[in-house]
């Protein structure tokens, strides 16, 4: 992904190192996208993932000194945005969606007709087992980093995203298909 | 054997093996129902992974680089004013012990304060080489950090009052400011200290 979205990451991140403002902005422009999308697939509002977008570059720009080229550069950058994310998810401590849907909604579990495409049955999902499905299966983190990053066990990660699947199934309305 | 559990088929997509996983496999070999299961599940992932993606609505590198500006320029106005504090406070301990002849115990607390400054300024120096402004911190951590910064600011502030005072009040403050310095700089050291020991970031 670094070669693909920084064509001269080598030089790039020297200059960066060196303190210069333009090599900073062309590592936001390279994973300005990226660190969004994962962002916002995590956090509730399109608000809160650019805070999260604005305080990773911050940290990249403070910490770029400190990148030592063994692993990616959007490894990396992306492990920066990953906590800052679930921080946010922390702080802000939101409700359960599908709790709070349920609730406002006087529906239980008599959903199953529901038909969603998979957007919306993502945004469906908690906070908690979104971020579990979205760093597992799309990032690529295996369930003892997420559970490192969640302060959670290994077995939390792992129960979280079969419930999030066993949802998905119901509200994409494959059961039986 | 029933079908598969959601948690077992997840759990078949792990590399390794789990206990358990060689008679779930052999299931899964066996059963129509559950390999459909299973098909579901992996499509189901590769459109997650095909989603587009989300893009922001709004540029915020304005927003990183005013803060990084306004860092630096906090970093350089606090690094000049202790290098100007040390050395007022050098000269004038230096005036003192020259022109006058102090009772001994002003004396030791000239001795005192020199101590202290030398020490405030070989933790600084732990400091700068420790980079701390190169380090991810958690919010925690860094709530802690910062306060410390503040603390520190606050008392070269008062550092700089002194100037106002009389020469015994201003050495006995110059003693315990310098003292607190001290102290508050120990603790900022620990706290990247102990963060780098704890993180792999």
């Amino acid at each position: 992904m670094d070669s693909y979205l920084l064509a001269d990451a080598e030089t790039v991140v020297a200059r960066a190192r060196a303190g210069d403002l333009d090599a900073l902005e062309a590592l936001y422009r390279a994973f300005e996208v990226p660190v969004y999308n994962l962002a916002r697939r995590i956090c509730r509002t399109a608000e809160d993932a650019e805070d999260v977008l604005q305080e990773t570059f911050f940290e990249v720009c403070r910490s770029i000194g400190r990148y030592r080229e063994e692993g990616s550069l959007w490894g990396w950058v992306r492990t920066i945005a990953a906590s800052k994310a679930l921080m946010r998810l922390r702080r802000n401590k939101y409700r359960e969606t599908e709790e709070l849907h349920d609730e406002v909604l006087g529906r239980h579990r008599e959903d199953s007709h529901l038909r969603m495409d998979l957007e919306a049955a993502l945004e469906r999902l908690s906070e908690t087992s979104r971020a579990v499905v979205w760093l597992h299966d799309v990032e690529g983190y295996t369930h003892e980093e997420i559970a490192e990053m969640m302060g959670k066990t290994p077995s939390f990660s792992k129960s979280q995203l079969a419930r999030a699947h066993a949802r998905l199934r119901r509200w994409l309305g494959e059961e039986g298909s | 054997m029933s079908h598969l559990s959601m948690e077992e088929l997840v759990a078949l997509r792990e590399p390794g093996l789990e206990p358990g996983d060689a008679v779930a496999r052999e299931h899964l070999q066996a059963c129509l129902q559950c390999r459909a299961e299973m098909e579901r599940l992996h499509q189901r992932v590769a459109r997650l992974k095909a989603l587009p993606p989300l893009r922001p609505a709004r540029d915020r590198w304005p927003q990183v680089e005013s803060r990084l500006l306004t860092e630096r320029r906090r970093h350089r106005t606090r690094n000049a004013g202790l290098a100007g504090l040390a050395a007022a406070a050098s000269i004038a301990l230096g005036l003192a012990l020259t022109h006058t002849a102090p009772p001994p115990d002003q004396f030791a607390q000239s001795q005192q304060i020199e101590e202290a400054m030398q020490r405030s300024q070989a933790l600084e120096s732990e400091l700068s080489q420790f980079n701390p402004e190169g380090r991810v911190l958690d919010g925690r951590t860094a709530g802690i950090a910062q306060e410390l910064e503040d603390r520190i600011a606050q008392v070269d502030r008062e550092l700089e009052m002194t100037d106002l005072q009389g020469r015994e009040a201003r050495d006995s403050s110059l003693l315990q400011l310098w003292r607190e310095r001290v102290g508050l700089l120990d603790a900022l050291v620990d706290v990247h200290v102990t963060r780098a020991s704890n993180v792999g970031l």
